[in-house]
């Protein structure tokens, strides 16, 4: 009698932690196929525009930039015209910046990675130090839900133990046909809600399918908000990794 | 009542030693409350002035967010019709505009993080004065070096020297004040010393591209006159600031917090480096009074004039509440020092009142005895103590005018480190009485009412007064 008490508990163990096993591999799939998607191939070019909108004024910053792998990359401002020509470089988990009107070239350096980058919503840090959204979370599905009129997998991302992650979890919103990150809501440790990522205007460029409109909406401060727009973006083009130099950062054009 | 007044009067000067240490008593209090507020007054009033005056103007012209949020983001639109129309208001002295934010300021290896003052170098004259700031002297290695292989200077001086070595001055008299020199030793030497350490500095010229650096920061950044120093920071609506300064001054600063940390430019560079054209973040108004009523009426007119909505007027004790408490605070413990002078005061005169009744008790009694009515006793003692009480209080104003007037056009010059400290803030180092206003007329009434206060015991005491005791005492 004592036995198959046990056995039936083993067996219902069993039952009800192995569909969960299988939808977590399937979560982390779909994270992984999203991130591939969105990350792009090798090396790739693109042409923004970042508008940063705030309660009072709002103002627009176009810029250029050039990506080899997740570790350099190079970005040119070509406009407004008196933030014109200053560049940023990022090798590894160092980012510089060259300013043509003082002839300067900066490392910035920790004490500055929580501040805007060129007064937007992102952080400095969030340009450097990409996390990776697949090796540094535990995925969960969360269920399906519908943004924009498009089916997704709505997946919840809790951040693992020893990951240097300045999020607590995330949720993201991966759509099923595309495997796009349409939406993203990430909270701190405390669980609380600090921003809200959205894609949309989702386009064809250089044959592939990515949201070009990038929504960045601050949790705590109402009518805070920044909007990156992709205006034309290239993949794999011919760049190698003597191109992210700090001799480039002044020449680049 | 001519009689009971003239029957008053020869009793008062029957018992002229009497009297006398009973007007005493009331011509001290007087004296002594009018001059203690007086000086308390006066001290409040240079301080206030000091401050104020020099620091955030009486009234200020700032955006609304601006005391919460000192950002560049909340300045506001300025141009010269707004500074001469609130110029044109009655008692305005002058009116001056500032644009402040900070910045990282590097030269060569170093880098600070600095606040940014902009001015407008002539208005500015009339505010804090920078250009009565730059340092003309210094005292450097060399100097002391020099003066020690020369023979014509006795040591105490070239130990001075050495003892101040890397100071500097912005005036001869600081130069001489401050070394130590004595008067024999300044009237042979300070020439000298005045010409070996004098260093060539420069204002800034209206649309002046250049900055001043404040003296401990320029010997941080090791700039001197002449270098350039780079800024960088954030502008107006988040942009990047970023801009090469040449070093026109350098600037001594008294308190060294604000030494180690002040660049001061003009507002135009300021403008075109923080992408923030046309804009200041505020303008700084002093008038001739200081009362509320003044400081009201004039921060009303000047709300009336400015057209944007998000653009006010406030006054030093709403920019400085902290500040404004303070002094209140103070002038609260002056106040109950003065009450507890006046109760010493009183018990004065009260004492000497009683010590009357009790030499005249036996006259009251035979007065009373031979007819005369207790009321008209009562009359005619209350008219002494009238005259007693106006005799002190008229003598203690009189007495007291002089003295105020003195020390309100010579005040008390204070020494050591206080004083020195006040005159390197540009401050005058002084202590003096202020003016005459109602706070000496009210000294002088509220010893009137304790005088009548004192007079109910005679009073009371008459009309118990047993005739028969009264004869016997």
């Amino acid at each position: 009698m004592k036995k198959s008490i046990l056995t039936v508990q083993i067996s219902a163990l069993f039952f009800l932690s192995g569909p969960a096993v299988a939808q977590q591999l399937s979560a982390i799939e779909i994270v992984r196929k999203a991130d591939e998607k969105f990350k792009g191939e090798k090396s790739g070019y693109s042409v923004m525009a970042m508008t940063i909108i705030r309660p009072s004024w709002q103002r627009t910053v176009e810029f250029r930039s050039w990506t080899l792998g997740d570790d350099y990359a190079l970005t040119l401002i070509t406009a407004p015209a008196r933030e014109k020509g200053q560049t940023f470089l990022k090798r590894e988990n160092e980012m510089w910046n060259w300013n043509p009107s003082i002839n300067r070239l900066i490392k910035l350096p920790p004490s500055m990675m929580s501040q805007g980058w060129m007064g937007s919503d992102y952080t400095n840090d969030d340009i450097l130090r990409e996390s990776s959204v697949v090796n540094d979370y535990h995925h969960e599905m969360a269920g399906e839900e519908i943004i924009d009129g498009k089916m997704c997998y709505k997946i919840r991302m809790v951040v693992k133990e020893d990951a240097k992650v300045i999020w607590g979890h995330q949720v993201r919103w991966i759509d099923k046909n595309d495997y796009l990150f349409l939406k993203a809501e990430l909270y701190d440790e405390d669980g609380s809600l600090v921003r809200t990522e959205s894609g949309s205007e989702i386009r064809t460029m250089d044959g592939r399918t990515i949201p070009t409109r990038i929504e960045l909406v601050p949790a705590e401060e109402p009518g805070n908000k920044t909007v990156v727009v992709i205006k034309e973006i290239k993949f794999n083009i011919p760049v190698q990794e003597n191109f992210f130099s700090q001799q480039n950062m002044k020449t680049v054009k | 009542m001519r009689d009971n007044f003239k029957i008053a009067w020869r009793n008062l000067w029957r018992n002229r030693r009497r009297t006398i240490i009973t007007s005493a008593s009331v011509f001290f209090a007087v004296f002594f409350a009018v001059i203690m507020r007086s000086y308390q007054l006066g001290t409040y009033d240079q301080v206030i002035t000091n401050l104020i005056e020099s620091f955030s103007g009486y009234i200020q012209v700032q955006h609304i967010e601006y005391q919460d949020n000192p950002l560049i983001d909340n300045s506001f639109e300025y141009d010269e019709v707004l500074s001469e129309k609130i110029s044109d208001i009655d008692r305005v002295t002058s009116v001056t505009p500032h644009l402040e934010s900070f910045a990282l300021a590097s030269s060569g290896p170093q880098t600070r993080g600095v606040a940014i003052v902009a001015i407008d170098p002539e208005k500015e004259r009339n505010f804090t004065d920078p250009e009565s700031k730059l340092v003309r002297y210094r005292i450097n290695k060399e100097i002391t070096e020099k003066y020690d292989r020369r023979d014509d200077i006795p040591e105490s001086v070239k130990e001075k020297l050495k003892k101040n070595l890397d100071r500097s001055y912005s005036s001869r008299a600081r130069l001489e004040l401050e070394m130590g020199l004595t008067r024999e030793e300044s009237r042979l030497y300070l020439d000298d010393i005045m010409r070996s350490t004098a260093i060539t500095n420069g204002y800034l010229s209206e649309h002046d591209d250049g900055v001043l650096v404040s003296d401990r920061l320029a010997g941080y950044l090791k700039a001197g006159i002449g270098d350039t120093v780079i800024l960088i920071g954030q502008g107006y609506h988040g942009s990047s600031a970023a801009g090469i300064f040449p070093v026109r001054g350098i600037i001594k600063i008294p308190s060294p917090d604000i030494d180690n940390r002040l660049i001061i430019m003009t507002i135009p560079a300021a403008q075109k480096f923080f992408g923030s054209e046309g804009r200041i973040t505020s303008l700084a108004i002093n008038l001739t009074g200081k009362s509320k009523r003044i400081l009201k009426n004039a921060k009303d007119q000047i709300n009336s004039i400015i057209e944007d909505g998000n653009t006010v007027a406030k006054t030093w004790s709403e920019l400085n509440p902290v500040l404004y408490q303070q002094i209140q605070g103070d002038n609260q413990s002056g106040a109950a020092m003065l009450g507890m002078l006046y109760f010493i005061i009183f018990f004065g005169i009260f004492g000497t009142v009683l010590m009357m009744i009790a030499e005249r008790k036996r006259e009251f009694g035979v007065m009373i005895a031979i007819g005369m009515q207790k009321k008209k006793l009562k009359g005619i003692i209350t008219i002494e103590m009238a005259l007693l009480g106006a005799i002190g209080v008229i003598s203690g104003m009189i007495a007291s005018a002089p003295v105020i007037l003195y020390f309100y056009y010579f005040p008390v010059v204070l020494a050591g480190d206080l004083g020195k400290m006040m005159e390197d803030y540009g401050w005058d180092a002084v202590m003096p009485t202020a003016w005459f206003g109602p706070y000496f007329y009210w000294q002088a009434v509220i010893v009137a009412i304790m005088v009548s206060v004192a007079t109910l015991y005679p009073r009371r005491k008459i009309g118990k007064l047993k005739e028969i005791e009264a004869l016997r005492s």
